[in-house]
């Protein structure tokens, strides 16, 4: 567990990025619409992608930073996987997950998120985070049909299709 | 300039990620396993911090760098997409392991997968756009 940025660092720093991302960009924090920035860019005859993508264009550059990090932590070395001791068979099943194997479990579960994030009108980064900080019921409606989603795959898919 | 800050802001916002493993699939399991506090308490605290901000903005009327008032939009309720498109996600998010954010945070450390997964989410997003005009509010 050493390996690991506690939470009670963690959280309150991700917290923190709400503000800064108001006050440096006069942005309400939020992630999954460089996606429908990515659409627009070839689905435009599409009319709900007939937008004006310049608004969304601030999460491009966001996402960018996110992407240059990551890098960043993979090439200092400083990413060891999580050491996470449960009876549980998803422990054994961690160390070889992110197999190209597994590419069809990752298409599909992507295709989830882009499809719910849309529907639902915003991703953890815009509902967990930034709605429900500000108090928003339709953030904890969603909040809660995340976990509730999460619940199911993890629970009921996951072990019907065999991963577990 | 703008886009610079807002890249440093999105670095920073996935150091965090990373170094909290948030982005682990191990890790999403584990809480959906309610097998540990560390991914809750992560959400938790972070809501906590940021609404505390939202508070503080709000009374101090503190303005943004370029000196406007900083204007929070509510979050209209949609009743159908809050629901269905919330367990959409969820169930993503619980067989990937990973939101929007640890997308890219993917593409950056197993870059293969992140890019099947951003593909996925790319077409997710385009299939909702393709369907939004049929599906009830």
């Amino acid at each position: 567990m050493e390996n690991v940025l506690p939470w009670y660092i963690g959280g309150p720093l991700l917290g923190l990025i709400v503000p800064l991302v108001l006050i440096l960009r006069e942005k309400q924090l939020g992630i999954s619409s460089s996606l429908k920035y990515v659409g627009s860019l070839f689905a435009f005859k599409v009319p709900f992608f007939n937008y004006d993508r310049k608004k969304d264009l601030w999460q491009i550059q966001f996402t960018l930073g996110i992407i240059i990090s990551a890098v960043l932590f993979n090439q200092l070395g400083l990413i060891s996987p999580p050491e996470i001791e449960s009876s549980k068979d998803y422990v054994e099943q961690m160390s070889h997950i992110y197999e190209l194997d597994n590419w069809l479990l990752f298409l599909i579960g992507g295709l989830l998120v882009g499809f719910g994030a849309r529907y639902a009108n915003g991703c953890t980064a815009g509902h967990c985070i930034m709605g429900n900080a500000q108090l928003s019921l339709s953030s904890l409606i969603t909040t809660i049909c995340f976990f509730i989603g999460g619940l199911v795959a993890v629970h009921i898919v996951l072990p019907l299709i065999e991963i577990l | 300039m703008k886009g610079i800050i807002t890249g440093v802001l999105g670095f920073v916002f996935g150091a965090i990620l990373t170094a909290s493993q948030a982005f682990e699939w191990g890790r999403i399991q584990q809480m959906f396993h309610f097998e540990s506090f560390h991914m809750f308490g992560l959400i938790l605290s972070a809501i906590a911090t940021a609404a505390l901000s939202l508070v503080i903005i709000k009374k101090w009327k503190i303005k943004s760098i370029y000196g406007n008032d900083i204007i929070i939009h509510p979050k209209p309720i949609r009743k159908f997409g809050n629901i269905i498109g919330g367990l959409s996600y969820g169930m993503g998010w619980g067989l990937t392991g990973a939101c929007a954010g640890p997308v890219f945070i993917l593409i950056g450390v197993h870059w293969s997968i992140g890019l099947i997964v951003f593909v996925g989410a790319v077409l997710g997003t385009v299939l909702y756009g393709v369907l939004s005009e049929k599906l009830p509010k």
